[in-house]
């Protein structure tokens, strides 16, 4: 379909000019745009900068470094290996940024497709280059959208497989993880409450949700609307805090 | 007479102008002028009417109406002031009467001189507007006599003076009083009111606020209302006899302002006299009053109405919270009828059977009764005695009132659902030990709480009663099969409950005598073989045996006994004495129900069977249990059993209460579901006003609870939030 009306011509011109790139990638990213400029920016600059085209020798090599011996997967071991040559704590939230980038289906555990797949889209096929990518991973939980992308992957991620709540360590643990990222001085109490009245698993919706009541509501919980619709469990959360004299109680 | 020639005959008009001279005038007019004085001299008498009705005429029709009309004025005003004069001369009491005699006279007079000049009335006064006649009669004697100076107040001040002798006790003359005031309202309205009927409103008030005060330091609030009636009334006799029917709803509503709507709340809470005694006495007479009288006065009923109601509320609260009344269920049932009987009866006979009345009747005791959480399983108590024998003898109607008037009590419940639970568990029992009184009773129940409740509420409880038909017609086809069998064994009767209708029991397990096992394995395989793929449990715990036993002296009895008791004693047959433990091995039931059991068959008087030793009340491990050689009972027959529905122990009403609270999380749920079907997106709130309304006819749901719910419909994938608001929610197909 060559449909490059003089209108479309001039837009191509126009992107190669601002963005430096090529004029098969100016096409490309106006017609996923609809030959609106700004979206075709917007489309260009959120792939990775470098498209490099990755080996994919490289990659089966890289895979086969870690994989288990008697299974097609990547498991503890492999991935001790990989923190190592990495030079990163397997406990660093960096493991997790990695294995949102991945799709990973659960912890401690990488298929060959997340493997190859993940990082064919990071652009990365050796040790080094990996290594160089960590600082801009760890960047990412810095961004909101990302980080809430990220928090709400982590649910899945951490939980057992064919179980629907996470269990309550697990949460815990990986709570302390995330809030130490983006800070949330009320999570220690949470993580309190929850073992002194509630010590069971966590849904989804409450694990979700807990990241809005975090953003939205303050620290004196002034703000906080009774009729918000907010799960249960944080409802009793805001009445422990108000029983326990953490906060001031709004009784209007 | 000779026929004369017929002229014709023509009216003509003057071919002349008739001139009237201005003497002649003057002249006519002095005529009239004699006429209108001897008019008021009483000497009409003399006149001729026609020739003063003539000259009038000529006056008007030579354009002498003016003078004609000024005449009249002057003239009759001069009259009236002299008038006036032997009016205000007139002393104290002959005032009125002075004033109505003139009146009269005026009137008269006024007549005939209209009557006199009526043809100026009638040409002369519209064309040049001037007043006509009698209302410038009317007019001048307002003026003159009326507006005088000097008649005015003292006209005011005899007619207030005649009516406050009157209120207090003397007699006047009446129709001297209606003669004035009719004589005020023929002046004009405006003269009635200005000059009488608003000073005569405020003296009143001020009359009934003085007794009004003193009333109600001396008297009590019956004795006070009858006073304020007596008054009410009075003052509407006044006005039917001598004032303008218009004043009744003005004096009226002064009365009622100064004696009840100013003192409402110091009547309504008098101390030992006030509305509150009132209804604890069914004083329906002085209801009826207070009632009568405070709907008069804006806030009147409210106000009664709301000291009812929170009367109502403090007694009924008290009723339902009191440990004493609570220990029998029965009894308090029927007090909580007996209330209601009561007011109803109040209202009925007191209130006019006004709906506000009713409905915060209505409304107090919704409230008070749902204040204890134990209310629904009483009022099944309260039907379970009913229907197992308090109905004996009672017609068919009566049976239906009491019927009726427990199920008004049940529509005030909030925890239907509660209710429902325990009717089931006391329906059991009272279907298995057979204790029903009346089937037609029981059948009449079930259908008012189906039209009450709908078909779900009472599907289950008529499988019961299916289930007890069945029964018979299984025992009689077992038997026929068994013919040969059967001899001198035990006799088997069995009910066959279908588990989802019947209250679950956990089954417990019971070792049951040899000496019956093998007929009911015998029933066991009969039924089987009439229905299989079912499986049949024995239910130990709920059913009776009756043993014949014969006692030392040879005395034989037959004991009506539970399943359980009878295992115990047929342990006696071969062997004399047991310890606690040993019943225990053998038996195998639950240790709470064989202790209970124990008590029953040896420390209750007259139904110790069994001898225990120790003699204490409680049983221990070591407890030696032997026969009761020595048993004596004047009747034949024992019942030993206690299957009757008692109200439950703590422990179990926890339990109850749990398995409501468990039944209701699918309810809600299914209602979730159902709404959120037909709106797809809903917010939070509106979900828990749309759940709330469509169970409220079963139970009241926690909003807590549905927000769980909610949370669980989330979880199993149901419902999901809305992504941008999270306060929505989302039905997922």
């Amino acid at each position: 379909m060559h449909k490059s009306g003089r209108g479309h011509r001039d837009k191509v011109q126009q992107f190669m000019a601002i963005t430096g790139s090529s004029e098969k990638a100016a096409i490309q990213a106006l017609k996923a745009s609809d030959w609106h400029l700004e979206g075709a920016f917007d489309v260009f600059y959120s792939q990775p900068h470098i498209r490099t085209v990755t080996d994919s020798r490289h990659l089966e090599e890289l895979y086969n470094r870690y994989k288990d011996p008697y299974v097609d997967m990547i498991l503890v071991d492999g991935i001790t290996l990989l923190c190592n040559d990495l030079q990163v704590d397997p406990q660093d939230i960096v493991m997790l940024v990695i294995s949102w980038h991945m799709k990973a289906a659960t912890m401690c555990e990488f298929s060959r497709q997340e493997f190859i797949g993940g990082l064919q889209f990071l652009g990365i096929d050796t040790t080094e280059k990996f290594r160089d990518k960590l600082s801009y991973m760890r960047s990412e939980l810095k961004d909101e959208q990302k980080f809430r992308e990220i928090y709400n992957f982590a649910f899945g991620w951490a939980k057992e497989k064919g179980q629907k709540s996470l269990a309550l360590d697990t949460a815990i643990g990986m709570w302390q993880l995330l809030f130490a990222e983006r800070h949330w001085p009320l999570v220690d109490h949470w993580c309190q409450f929850l073992q002194v009245r509630h010590n069971k698993a966590i849904s989804r919706d409450t694990w979700s949700q807990l990241l809005e009541f975090a953003k939205t509501v303050d620290l004196q919980l002034s703000n906080y609307d009774e009729e918000g619709a907010w799960p249960y469990l944080i409802d009793e959360f805001v009445e422990y805090l108000t029983e326990n004299g953490i906060v001031q109680s709004h009784q209007n | 007479m000779s026929a004369q020639k017929k002229r014709n005959f023509k009216i003509e008009a003057f071919k002349h102008r008739v001139e009237l001279d201005p003497k002649y005038a003057e002249r006519t007019w002095k005529v009239l002028e004699h006429a209108i004085h001897e008019i008021y001299n009483h000497n009409a008498s003399g006149l001729s009417f026609e020739e003063l009705y003539r000259n009038a005429y000529n006056m008007v029709l030579h354009k002498y109406g003016e003078k004609l009309y000024s005449g009249l004025v002057t003239t009759m005003s001069g009259h009236l002031k002299e008038i006036a004069k032997s009016i205000e001369d007139s002393q104290g009491g002959l005032f009125l009467e002075e004033l109505d005699r003139k009146w009269g006279d005026h009137n008269k007079a006024l007549q005939m001189i209209r009557d006199i000049l009526m043809y100026m009335d009638r040409t002369f006064v519209p064309i040049n507007h001037k007043t006509p006649v009698h209302e410038l009669g009317l007019n001048l004697w307002r003026d003159n006599i009326i507006r005088s100076g000097k008649i005015q107040t003292r006209l005011l001040d005899t007619l207030l003076d005649l009516i406050h002798r009157e209120r207090t006790g003397e007699v006047i003359n009446r129709s001297l009083m209606r003669n004035i005031t009719k004589m005020l309202m023929d002046l004009g309205s405006s003269v009635y009111q200005e000059d009488f009927e608003k000073p005569f409103l405020e003296v009143s008030a001020s009359f009934y606020s003085g007794e009004s005060q003193q009333l109600i330091e001396c008297c009590d609030c019956g004795e006070y209302l009858r006073k304020a009636e007596r008054r009410l009334t009075e003052e509407t006799e006044r006005v039917s006899h001598y004032l303008d029917v218009k004043s009744e709803v003005k004096i009226t509503s002064v009365v009622e302002g100064e004696m009840i709507a100013n003192h409402m709340q110091r009547l309504v809470h008098m101390e030992n006299s006030g509305l509150v005694n009132m209804l604890v006495e069914d004083r329906y007479e002085d209801l009826s009053r207070m009632y009568n009288l405070f709907r008069r006065v804006p806030d009147g009923l409210s106000t009664v109405r709301d000291v009812m109601t929170s009367h109502l509320r403090e007694t009924g609260k008290q009723l339902v919270g009191d440990p004493e009344r609570l220990k029998d269920p029965v009894d308090f049932v029927q007090h909580l009828l007996d209330e209601k009987d009561k007011y109803d009866k109040i209202i009925n006979k007191a209130f006019n059977n006004d709906k506000s009345f009713q409905n915060a009747l209505n409304s107090s005791f919704e409230y008070f009764i749902n204040l204890n959480n134990r209310s629904p399983e009483f009022i099944s108590l309260y039907v379970d005695d009913k229907l197992r024998k308090g109905l004996k003898g009672v017609s068919e109607e009566d049976v239906e009132v009491v019927l009726d008037k427990v199920m008004m009590l049940f529509r005030y419940l909030q925890e239907k659902d509660v209710f429902e639970k325990y009717y089931k568990q006391h329906l059991a029992k009272r279907l298995l030990s057979g204790k029903t009184a009346s089937d037609d009773a029981e059948r009449s129940m079930i259908v008012k709480l189906k039209t009450e409740c709908g078909y779900q509420f009472t599907s289950k409880l008529e499988g019961m009663f299916t289930d007890m038909k069945t029964s018979v017609d299984t025992m009689q086809g077992f038997y026929t099969s068994q013919y040969c069998e059967t001899g001198d064994g035990p006799t088997l009767a069995v009910q066959v409950l279908t588990t989802g209708s019947w209250p679950t029991q956990p089954s417990a397990p019971c070792n049951l005598p040899a000496e019956i096992l093998g007929i009911c394995e015998r029933f066991r395989t009969f039924y089987l073989g009439t229905h299989t793929g079912r499986r049949l449990t024995w239910q130990t715990n709920m059913g009776t045996a009756d043993i014949k036993a014969t006692f030392g002296k040879g005395q034989k009895h037959e004991l009506n006994v539970s399943t359980y008791q009878m295992c115990i004693l047929m342990l006696f047959n071969s062997a004399d004495q047991l310890t606690y433990r040993e019943i225990e091995q053998a038996i195998e039931i639950p240790a709470p129900d064989l202790k209970r059991c124990l008590q029953s068959l040896a420390c209750v008087k007259g139904k110790n069977v069994l001898r225990k030793e120790p003699m204490s009340k409680d049983i221990a491990e070591d407890d030696a249990f032997y026969f009761n050689d020595k048993f004596t009972s004047k009747f034949i027959k024992v019942k030993i059993g206690t299957v009757a529905a008692q109200k439950e122990s703590e422990p179990e009403k926890q339990e109850t209460r749990q398995r409501v609270e468990e039944d209701r999380k699918p309810q809600i749920e299914a209602a979730i579901v159902r709404i959120m079907k037909s709106r797809r997106v809903l917010d939070h709130n509106t979900i828990v006003t749309e759940v709330t309304s469509q169970l409220q006819s079963r139970f009241l749901p926690n909003p807590v609870v549905i927000k769980k719910r909610i949370e669980s419909l989330i979880e199993r994938e149901f419902l999901e939030r809305d992504k941008n608001d999270r306060k929505l929610y989302r039905y997922l197909a």
